[in-house]
């Protein structure tokens, strides 16, 4: 995909909706569902997969996987494509964002929602936190 | 006259005609016509039976309606309305409804990237393949047209799929009889009996694609290919 419609993918919609935002789970799962996490952390660290190395890579079994890979194609966090290999046809997967990409956009939104909340005094805090670090 | 004297009516009719023995017995066949349908083995007896049941309950309706002598029928009316709208649906709509599925799925003929497919599907009736773009694995057939996702063709093999085309075009062969089961059911407040022909349909898939090959296609996709 070329990095033009990829920036205009980013500008245009929003990767993390906001009320889907749990802060009291682990890792990834604060922002995504757990099988969606574990496709994103696969396809960030493998780059292009099969639906077959998908599910053989993150172990869940392809009639949970299927569904959240459509509904991951719609929503724009992953691009696949129909590859034709001796008359067998199967996808091929590829994540729209880099890991990079997805944690500046969940950031962003968070700090964005923290100033709306808070005003002067989240940005105080802020340059506490990064001052601390 | 109003709905509750219309009640009060339909139950003097009831009452007084001569031909109330004819609604009872036709209630009385069908009950026991269910029960048997209920305890065959074989689908295509059970299937039989049903459907006979369903005659009668139809019959027990339209005696009903005959002996009645009561003015003005809303009841009457209303079931007429219903049969009509249901006849218009199921005859007019179900049959067309590929079209609405081919435009909504955005799905395209499968004989471009399946020839074989195709091919072995023209042997068996007249039906399209066309395949959309999902990765769950599913099957379906609509009008003249058997729909496959693409998820179901990467998870199969040949033989596999052959059984679930086989399948759906058994579906494709019967659909000029399927529609008028459910417009029995429909007309009787009943259901139609789609499990024994989601059996008679296995059967055929798998005289035409071998047992094996359709057990391992249902194994792997249970309950997606209907």
């Amino acid at each position: 995909m070329s990095t033009i419609f990829k920036s205009l993918y980013v500008n245009c919609k929003p990767m993390v909706k906001l009320d889907q935002i749990n802060i009291s789970n682990n890792g990834l799962t604060k922002f995504f569902s757990p099988i969606e996490a574990s496709i994103l952390k696969t396809l960030w660290n493998e780059g292009e997969m099969t639906t077959s190395e998908l599910t053989e890579k993150t172990k869940i079994p392809l009639t949970s996987v299927a569904g959240t890979l459509d509904r991951l194609v719609k929503a724009g966090y992953t691009a696949r494509r129909v590859e034709n290999v001796n008359g067998r046809v199967r996808y091929v997967y590829e994540p729209v964002f880099s890991e990079e990409e997805a944690a500046t956009e969940i950031t962003t939104k968070i700090l964005d929602s923290l100033v709306d909340a808070f005003g002067p005094l989240a940005r105080e805090n802020f340059s506490k936190y990064s001052d601390k670090k | 006259m109003s709905l509750s004297g219309e009640f009060n009516c339909i139950g003097l009719c009831l009452r007084l005609s001569d031909f109330t023995p004819f609604v009872a017995l036709f209630v009385v066949v069908s009950i026991a016509l269910l029960a048997a349908s209920m305890m065959l083995k074989r689908p295509k007896e059970r299937l039989m039976t049903f459907v006979s049941a369903q005659v009668a309950i139809l019959l027990a309706i339209a005696a009903t309606f005959y002996l009645m002598k009561c003015s003005y029928m809303l009841t009457f009316y209303l079931y007429l309305a219903y049969v009509i709208i249901s006849t218009v649906l199921i005859f007019a709509v179900l049959r067309n409804y590929d079209l609405i599925l081919i435009k909504r799925l955005q799905a395209k003929p499968a004989g471009s990237i399946m020839k074989w497919a195709q091919e072995f599907v023209d042997r068996l009736t007249s039906a399209r393949i066309y395949y959309f773009d999902s990765a769950v694995p599913r099957a379906f057939a609509a009008g003249r047209s058997i729909f496959v996702s693409i998820g179901l063709l990467e998870l199969l093999d040949d033989g596999e799929l052959k059984a679930v085309l086989a399948h759906e075009a058994w579906h494709i062969r019967n659909n000029s009889r399927t529609p008028y089961l459910k417009q029995l059911a429909l007309m009787t407040f009943s259901s139609s009996s789609d499990s024994e022909l989601e059996y008679m349909a296995d059967c055929f898939a798998a005289e035409i694609a071998g047992r094996e090959s359709l057990s391992s296609a249902r194994n792997k996709v249970d309950k997606v290919f209907i």
